[in-house]
């Protein structure tokens, strides 16, 4: 019972100013996709549209099996939220009410869909390594921010949700930590054949869970593909300058290069002409004039020029 | 040149630091990592005169240290340690005062940084970047003519592609003013960038489990948690591939269990009976080129190496 998501041509606007412009993109069934991108370069808001949230001011958000969220009213929202498509929140592991216990919350989410048995809570939590008797028991705070994280995606997918929305699910963990929840993240994924988007600023992140990668910047996705291929041979420049801009564990130090400029803001982004160009080190006459299309997953107009 | 010897400290029970001893050279980079909750935050605060110690002390140049003010902290979040009601020349201007500088010093501060000063000087910080506030925040730091700057986490909240250029100022720093850099963070690959030849300290619930020039320790880390702190850098595959002796701990950290011997050892892949009754050292045994505290040393390769 897989479910791939079709994201055709969309645009959220947040008064008038665009934070996600003409945005195309499919998940396939089964696949974990990375969404990187910077603070403002419109990740989150994508991300959430898949929940049918925000002003979708154009386009469609359609998931196999369920329908266009563009288009849903909102008891049909309410319906399908949590139930279909699973969402593990930015700082998760802060979202939990701190006045009820895990299990409490639990049965809460079960009442409002309707649900009377979520006594599948218990093999989840079990699988992500977890007593499930004592997290079920225990108040937000008597947790580590590691089982936070992982209550965060018991709830999410715990009414069998098929979709599975992750923004930003390790941001404030440490390395350990981090390792932990990716390696859930993937067991999770394979056990029950989802479709995973994870959302993260992290290029780290992305190469170590999922198999295909979108960049996001300034409210566009500028290029996607395999992880792999994007990561070994990066065609736009702002991916290459991401890239770049990693420090490296070996080799030498100087290798990694700062891009210099700075990510623009929702009231910054240009309304003409390619949204990187003011940083990008490759810009042409034709950059300031119009945007790019996307071509065979890059759209930079100087990608025929540089591709090496 | 800054040192500590022997320093402890408790928040009730829990036992934060248990003797730590440190060297920072002048114009050196130190770099403490390790996870949340291992007590590199608290010993930044201790060294920044923010938190008091138990035991142990703090010495400048042999003396102990009465005026923290060649210490100064950088902190890791810019957004709320810059005052939001006043602008950037205010926030220079009375510690410039204090110390006697004219404030003219603060034009000369804000290039040094990075930052154009007819731009800034006008500006609140609500106007400014996430990366133009951290380097507000690096001007703040050096009005006072410090020797040591304790920078915790201090890119964890800056937009990926500009961290490196705070990163590279740190160095350049080191550079030109002879200011000496003491990195706490847990993500290596900044630590390295800051100062590759530096000391990277490991810490593990309280105590320092390996010491050595962060190149030396990341080729060939001889402590099991060292080994595992490393092993769960994410690997960028398509550019990397994983280092063949990638280890992952047995157990996660339980704090409430209090080893006799080794503090490792509940959690260790490698553990003897010997390593639950001795509490190992810092010492060379095995004859390794760095410090560690660890009955049975054996180099490891964990750290990523570039694929090709």
């Amino acid at each position: 019972m897989n479910m791939g998501v079709t994201i055709a041509g969309l645009t959220v606007t947040y008064g008038d100013l665009p934070a996600v412009k003409d945005v195309s993109l499919r998940l396939e069934d089964g696949t974990i996709t990375g969404l990187v991108g910077e603070s403002g370069s419109g990740k989150s808001t994508l991300a959430l549209s898949l929940l049918g949230h925000g002003n979708i001011a154009s386009g469609s958000v359609f998931i196999d099996g369920v329908g266009d969220m563009s288009k849903m009213d909102k008891g049909a929202l309410r319906a399908v939220r949590g139930a279909k498509i699973g969402y593990v929140f930015q700082a998760a592991q802060n979202s939990l009410n701190p006045l009820l216990t895990v299990g409490k919350q639990l049965l809460d989410l079960a009442k409002s869909h309707g649900v009377r048995d979520v006594r599948g809570a218990h093999p989840l939590l079990r699988r992500m390594g977890l007593d499930p008797d004592r997290v079920l028991n225990s108040y937000q705070h008597e947790l580590s921010g590691g089982m936070r994280q992982r209550v965060g995606i018991m709830f999410a997918l715990v009414l069998n949700a098929h979709v599975l929305v992750l923004d930003e699910p390790t941001t404030a963990l440490d390395m350990i930590t981090q390792a932990n929840i990716l390696q859930i993240v993937r067991e999770v994924h394979a056990d029950r054949g989802l479709t995973t988007l994870i959302v993260t600023h992290d290029v780290g992140v992305v190469a170590e869970v999922a198999s295909r990668v979108a960049v996001m910047y300034g409210g566009r996705i500028v290029e996607c593909g395999s992880t792999k291929e994007v990561l070994a041979n990066p065609r736009h420049p702002y991916t290459r300058g991401l890239i770049n801009a990693i420090p490296r564990l070996t080799g030498p130090v100087d290798v990694a290069k700062p891009l210099p400029g700075t990510p623009p803001t929702l009231g910054t982004i240009p309304a003409v002409g390619c949204v990187f160009r003011a940083r990008c080190p490759i810009r042409m006459d034709v950059c300031s004039a119009q945007e790019p299309e996307m071509i065979d997953d890059v759209a930079c107009h100087a990608v025929g020029v540089t591709a090496k | 040149m800054i040192e500590g010897r022997g320093i402890t400290k408790a928040f009730k029970q829990v036992q934060a630091l248990r003797g730590v001893d440190f060297v920072i050279p002048r114009g050196g980079a130190v770099s403490f990592i390790g996870e949340s909750g291992c007590g590199k935050t608290t010993l930044g605060r201790i060294l920044a005169g923010l938190e008091s110690h138990d035991e142990g002390r703090l010495l400048r140049d042999g003396e102990p240290i009465k005026d923290f003010r060649p210490i100064q902290l950088i902190h890791q979040d810019p957004y709320s340690a810059l005052n939001p009601t006043r602008t950037i020349a205010q926030i220079l201007r009375d510690p410039l005062r204090l110390r006697g500088h004219p404030f003219s010093k603060a034009e000369e501060l804000l290039s040094l940084v990075g930052l154009d000063p007819s731009y800034v000087l006008s500006r609140y910080p609500h106007q400014l970047s996430g990366g133009m506030r951290q380097r507000v925040v690096i001007a703040r730091a050096l009005t006072v003519d410090p020797e040591v700057l304790v920078a915790d986490e201090a890119v964890s909240m800056i937009d990926v592609s500009l961290r490196l250029g705070i990163l590279a100022l740190l160095r350049n720093l080191r550079e030109t003013l002879g200011v000496s850099v003491l990195f706490i963070t847990h993500d290596v690959a900044t630590a390295r960038y800051v100062g590759a030849e530096g000391e990277l300290y490991v810490i593990y619930r309280g105590t320092v489990v390996e010491r050595g020039p962060v190149d030396t320790v990341l080729a060939g880390p001889v402590h099991p948690y060292t080994q595992c702190l490393l092993s769960a850098i994410p690997v960028l595959h398509g550019l990397e591939v994983p280092g063949p002796d990638r280890l992952v701990p047995d157990e996660p950290l339980d704090e409430r269990v209090e080893p006799s011997g080794c503090l490792f050892e509940p959690r260790c892949p490698f553990a003897t009976p010997a390593c639950a009754q001795e509490q190992p050292l810092l010492s060379r045994l095995g004859d390794t080129p760095q410090d560690h505290a660890c009955l049975f040393p054996a180099r490891r390769h964990v750290v990523a190496v570039p694929a090709r």
